[in-house]
């Protein structure tokens, strides 16, 4: 955090889809777990000052343009409900799975050059949550859990400034972060089947409009969507 | 009991150094985007917490710690405090801005009494009264501003170069340590201030201030015992390191003792009470201490929770220490440690299992008796097929 730095790219791939897998065709419904958003600022020493107005527009409106890109895709996306007792810890477990599953892909299989042996082979991606994971969507009748996790710091007029005069003294300084993974996992089988991760992306989710633009990001090469970026629709106001 | 007891007479009146107790709003909202970004952080981190398996789910131990904390804030004040017991062995509690308090299994396995207890607990309730979460992030967020400036000012006069480029950097590099000392002495000095107020809210609970400074030094001579164990050097407690987020715990035991001489208050320190509460914890607590790998600290906690008698449990946790590291020489005490916890209590199944274990490995013949004893015991044991292997 103290250590100004600046970030180079690495070679490195954004997502991965299960080999053979075909999204139920045309009504698959989609249970989304409580997506884990964070919005707020970047202070002039790169520290993170959460937003709490923030982070409850880029909720609302990622739920919006989530539904929505969703329904152009034929599915239907049900919001999980808060669970209660033994079900809560159950949920609480599988949520802190997931990222932990995340992090490993990206880790793991992403870079290429950091790449487990088992991950090796050209099309494999092999990753499972486990059957338990069903538990979460008893009764709901979905097919699919989505998992979201999206992060943004957009960098204050404090980190700007000091962006462009650095620039002055030939020094690189980056202002603000914007990363963000979404993931689906097949209940039956409890098999990671598509993850899509960016740690660069576009589209102020503040406001409706960033916020499809950040959604069409997030679900690029989601299964059964055409590798097409998908086209700006009018903002649900 | 005796635990409290104050020995020194008072050096020199302390009692100004308390602050009076700040009003108390209840219900409060946080105020400001700071202040309800943090909130909402916390707010999320809290549904988590809630949910985790690394929280203990005991209401009647939570029960307990929450008497604890409305006994020395007071009713009102202790309506805004959910408290979650965290599985974690450290000496550690916190207080988020919200009103959410973790108390770890470490603190409750180290206080002695309630009394102890109270004074943690009243002194992480003082960094919530005064915000503190709040204003060290405005603290940091300025320092760090400060920094990454002269880190520009560093960078740009290397990159431009010429004269002088080498007074300029070492200019802001100075400039840069002394924002990064600020952002610790600030934190140390938040410390002093919640524990000045936590011993106002002792002054007026049935709690015995002077067991605030006790704790401190027994922490001193637990981390010289664990130094000393891990051929460390002991941690000196005379000088500050420029990390140090809290004063040494010599500086905060000295003046703790100050001001309880001070005020010239007794009260009661409830020892009794708050072993009874936690008994039925007390073997987990001891299992996930062991596991710490720290023997030296480790014995030296279960010397002092023994006191004048050494319980089944103790003695049980004594001999799962000294098996596990498991030199010739612990071995042979472990089985005397385990033979004595039997003698005291004839059911305790894991130290016969304990016991046989540790004969095993010195060739001790009758081994395969003490672990047949354990399987009749507890025949549903989870290493139950393990065990059966060994006795082939």
């Amino acid at each position: 955090m103290l250590v100004s730095s600046t970030h180079t790219a690495h070679a490195q791939e954004k997502s991965g889809i299960k080999e053979g897998f075909v999204l139920k065709e045309q009504s698959a419904k989609i249970l989304l777990i409580r997506p884990t958003i964070k919005v707020g600022a970047q202070s002039t020493g790169r520290m993170f000052e959460p937003n709490a107005d923030w982070t409850a527009q880029a909720k609302e409106n990622l739920g919006a343009a989530l539904a929505v890109a969703q329904g152009r895709l034929g599915n239907e996306v049900i919001v999980a409900e808060e669970p209660i007792g033994a079900a809560a810890e159950k949920m609480a477990d599988y949520r802190a799975l997931f990222s932990v599953l995340a992090d490993s892909v990206i880790r793991y299989q992403f870079f290429p050059g950091n790449r487990l042996p088992t991950k090796k082979r050209k099309g494999v991606f092999d990753w499972t949550m486990g059957p338990g994971v069903a538990e979460i969507g008893k009764g709901t009748g979905a097919d699919y859990a989505l998992f979201i996790h999206n992060e943004d710091q957009y960098g204050s007029t404090g980190r700007k400034i000091l962006q462009i005069v650095a620039a002055m003294a030939y020094v690189s300084v980056k202002s603000g972060e914007h990363a963000g993974y979404a993931g689906l996992v097949d209940l039956r089988t409890g098999d990671l089947v598509w993850l899509n991760a960016d740690r660069a992306m576009g589209g102020d989710v503040r406001t409706p409009e960033g916020a499809q633009k950040r959604i069409a990001q997030l679900l690029e090469d989601f299964p059964g969507s055409t590798s097409k970026p998908a086209p700006a629709i009018a903002a649900a106001k | 009991m005796a635990a409290c007891l104050a020995a020194t007479p008072p050096a020199f009146a302390k009692g100004d150094a308390i602050p009076a107790l700040p009003t108390y709003t209840a219900a409060y909202e946080p105020q400001g985007v700071d202040e309800r970004g943090l909130w909402m952080q916390m707010d999320e981190a809290e549904r988590a917490l809630r949910d985790s398996k690394a929280v203990i789910n005991d209401p009647g131990l939570v029960q307990y710690v929450r008497d604890v904390v409305c006994r020395t804030v007071g009713e009102d004040r202790c309506r805004t405090v959910r408290v979650y017991i965290l599985r974690d062995a450290s000496f550690n509690a916190s207080m988020a801005p919200n009103g959410m308090m973790l108390v770890h299994t470490g603190l409750l396995l180290r206080a002695r009494s309630e009394a102890e207890l109270a004074a943690i607990l009243g002194h992480e309730f003082a960094h919530f009264e005064l915000r503190h979460s709040l204003n060290g992030f405005k603290q940091r967020r300025t320092a760090t501003d400060i920094f990454e400036w002269a880190g520009v000012v560093v960078s740009g006069a290397v990159a431009v170069g010429g004269r002088g480029a080498y007074q300029v950097a070492r200019a802001a590099r100075s400039v840069q340590m002394s924002a990064v000392r600020s952002i610790f002495s600030n934190s140390r000095e938040q410390e002093r201030q919640a524990d000045r107020l936590s011993m106002a809210y002792l002054r007026t609970s049935p709690y015995d201030p002077q067991c605030f400074s006790q704790i401190w030094s027994r922490l001193m001579d637990e981390a010289d015992a664990t130094a000393h164990g891990r051929r460390q050097r002991s941690r000196r407690y005379d000088k500050v390191s420029f990390f140090a987020t809290h004063p040494t715990d010599l500086e905060r035991a000295t003046y703790l003792r100050e001001i309880a001489d001070g005020m010239n208050k007794s009260g009661a320190d409830a020892a009794e009470r708050y072993r009874t509460a936690l008994t039925a914890w007390h073997p987990q607590l001891l299992a996930d201490q062991i596991r710490l790998n720290d023997f030296e600290g480790t014995d030296y906690l279960l010397t002092g929770l023994a006191r004048d008698r050494w319980t089944a449990s103790l003695l049980f946790a004594r001999g799962e220490l000294y098996r596990t590291r498991g030199h010739p020489r612990d071995l042979v005490s472990a089985v005397s440690f385990y033979r004595d916890a039997i003698a005291q209590d004839a059911t305790n199944a894991e130290a016969y299992r304990g016991m046989g274990l540790a004969q095993l490995r010195s060739r001790d013949p009758q081994a395969a008796e003490t672990l047949k004893k354990y399987l009749a015991m507890k025949p549903d044991a989870s290493d139950n097929a393990m065990i059966s292997t060994l006795l082939q």
